[in-house]
């Protein structure tokens, strides 16, 4: 009798501390979700994080803003210019706005369409590229030429324009090639097209961002975005060497283009524009990472490293940067068709540091 | 000695009934008769219920001829179109507008945003189910596919793509799987405000090479 009273107790606790493991179970599933992201219904795998990678590490920031940002009171914004009197041109809304130094309104210039690009040459004419083809204005704003529409197989779209002396380079993102002219508009060659013979892998523009300037040793530099680097020809369309990598980390260029932008200081650097994850850097004249302007961080919402939300205000993130005569950095904010100023922090303008002495 | 028949009235004879007016004969205020005012408020029933039918199955044709669809202008890719449809697998699907669609070598929507090394190895792509396909076209182009059977609507490679690249990949409901539901689960659920409804003609929001 006793030994089936004793059978039945140890059945009795043995049931007990099973439901007891159970409810524990329950509660540690559901209060302390164990198995995925609380209410999410999806794991960490399914999110798109990127925010690790818009913060920058604050000592690679050699730069830091001037002042308030200028509002350039565009509501559709594409190409910044800086002229050797610190005028700043932006182009944008058919027009073309000039800026003081202090960031009052000097000057607008009509357009007939959306400008795409512009540049500001040593006389002071202005280049602008209106859908297929360059306009000339001089400082007035009166229009001295309108050079032919381009053509081409897929349809121009003029993203960038470098003037140099005598020399005109059109950037055409259309037909993925540079369009060599002179200061009259008589077209002189063409440059980068796909060529084996003279191992030109020719320009891969998967999106409508395709920037040149000239250099400080005087050759013309064009990006190839999709091929993360910046490729140096001569003027007869010869490439002579190319700079820039694919890394996902603050020293290549990451996303599938990039960069998007770019412009030369006076010692011949760049400085380079990303898109994606926005962020303004500058190389040395060899290629070279030597550090941040600014960061996501820096240039979206404040302390936030915001990226972008929808397709349009993604596609709109192409930042211009332009040089101005006192090495100040202007950047072109597309989404919020704002200016901003900067300029190299103070530690920073007496002994610059190169990448490696950053890292170490 | 009568017997008095207590609580029950005594009917009316003819005579009586004709010199008196019964509630329903008598005169309203404004000429009509109460009988001619009931006659009216029935018939005005009958009218406002043959109006409430035709409107209802009128609102049913009306909804029967919609469906929901994403905007893709409007989307954010928030993963919550995988979460909240009420079917098991979610009727949205990623879809990919090759005309807008760079072919690069380097995409933000295949590859994930520190990949390992360019190639298509798992642990370098960016799909939690391996639903693109990567396929080499020319140097230094290549194709991205969307395997349908793979893809459970997450928006992963869509928030890549748009983040990064020209925003070719995009979400779409699959009218196929759609059970168009009145009141669709992750319309309620969308932060954007990009579900809505569209003829059923024309079932699909496209992107095309303007929207680029």
């Amino acid at each position: 009798m006793k030994q089936r009273l004793g059978a039945t107790n140890i059945k009795i606790l043995a049931g007990a501390i099973i439901a007891v493991a159970v409810v524990i179970a329950v509660f540690v599933v559901v209060r302390l979700d164990v198995i995925g992201k609380k209410s999410s219904g999806l794991g960490k795998e399914f999110v798109y994080d990127i925010e690790g990678l818009a913060k920058i590490d604050p000592n690679l920031i050699l730069y830091e803003e001037l002042g308030q940002p200028i509002s350039t009171g565009f509501s559709e914004s594409h190409g910044i210019a800086v002229d050797s009197e610190g005028l700043v041109y932006v182009a944008g809304d058919k027009a073309i706005r000039i800026f003081a130094v202090g960031g009052t309104l000097s000057g607008e210039i009509k357009l007939i369409d959306m400008p795409r690009c512009l540049a500001v040459a040593s006389d002071g004419n202005i280049y602008v590229g209106v859908k297929g083809h360059v306009e000339v204005y001089d400082r007035g704003g009166k229009q001295l030429a309108s050079w032919p529409a381009l053509g081409g197989n897929n349809g121009s779209l003029l993203t960038s324009i470098a003037v140099w002396k005598n020399d005109v380079f059109v950037a055409d993102a259309g037909n993925r090639i540079v369009l060599h002219y002179d200061v009259n508009g008589t077209l002189v060659n063409r440059i980068g097209q796909k060529d084996k013979g003279k191992n030109i892998p020719g320009f891969v523009v998967p999106s409508p961002y395709f920037d040149l300037a000239v250099g400080g040793d005087g050759l013309l530099r064009v990006v190839n975005p999709g091929c993360h680097r910046v490729e140096a020809y001569t003027y007869d369309g010869n490439l002579e060497f190319w700079w820039g990598k694919f890394s996902s980390d603050v020293a290549g260029f990451t996303g599938c283009c990039n960069p998007v932008n770019f412009a030369v200081l006076e010692d011949g650097s760049f400085v380079t524009c990303e898109k994606g994850l926005i962020r303004i850097k500058i190389y040395s004249p060899e290629g070279n990472f030597v550090g941040v302007v600014a960061g996501p961080e820096q240039l979206l919402e404040d302390g936030i490293s915001h990226i972008c939300e929808t397709a349009a205000e993604c596609q709109s993130g192409g930042f211009d940067v332009a040089v101005g005569p006192r090495g100040q950095i202007f950047v072109l904010d597309t989404i919020k068709n704002v200016v901003r100023a900067f300029s190299k922090k103070k530690e920073q303008a007496t002994k610059p540091r190169s990448h490696k002495e950053i890292i170490n | 000695m009568s017997l008095c028949l207590c609580g029950r009235k005594r009917s009316k004879t003819v005579a009586e009934s004709k010199n008196d007016t019964t509630p329903l004969d008598t005169k309203l205020s404004h000429g009509a008769t109460r009988r001619h005012f009931l006659r009216d408020a029935f018939r005005g029933v009958c009218l406002a219920g043959l109006g409430g039918v035709a409107a209802f199955l009128l609102n049913k044709t009306r909804k029967t001829n919609t469906v929901w669809q994403i905007d893709p202008h409007k989307c954010v890719a928030c993963t919550n179109c995988s979460k909240y449809c009420v079917l098991e697998k979610s009727a949205v699907r990623c879809v990919h507008a090759f005309s807008i669609c760079g072919y690069c070598r380097i995409c933000f929507g295949f590859f994930g945003p520190e990949p390992f090394d360019i190639t298509e190895g798992a642990e370098n792509q960016l799909c939690p189910t391996g639903a693109i396909k990567r396929t080499f076209v020319e140097d230094p182009y290549y194709q991205y596919t969307i395997d349908e059977s793979l893809c459970i609507g997450c928006g992963k490679c869509v928030k890549g793509c748009n983040t990064f690249g020209n925003g070719s990949l995009f979400m779409q409901v699959r009218h196929d799987l759609c059970l168009n539901c009145n009141e669709c689960s992750i319309a309620s659920a969308c932060p954007s405000g990009a579900f809505k409804r569209v003829p059923a003609d024309k079932p699909y929001l496209l992107k095309t090479v303007d929207h680029a």
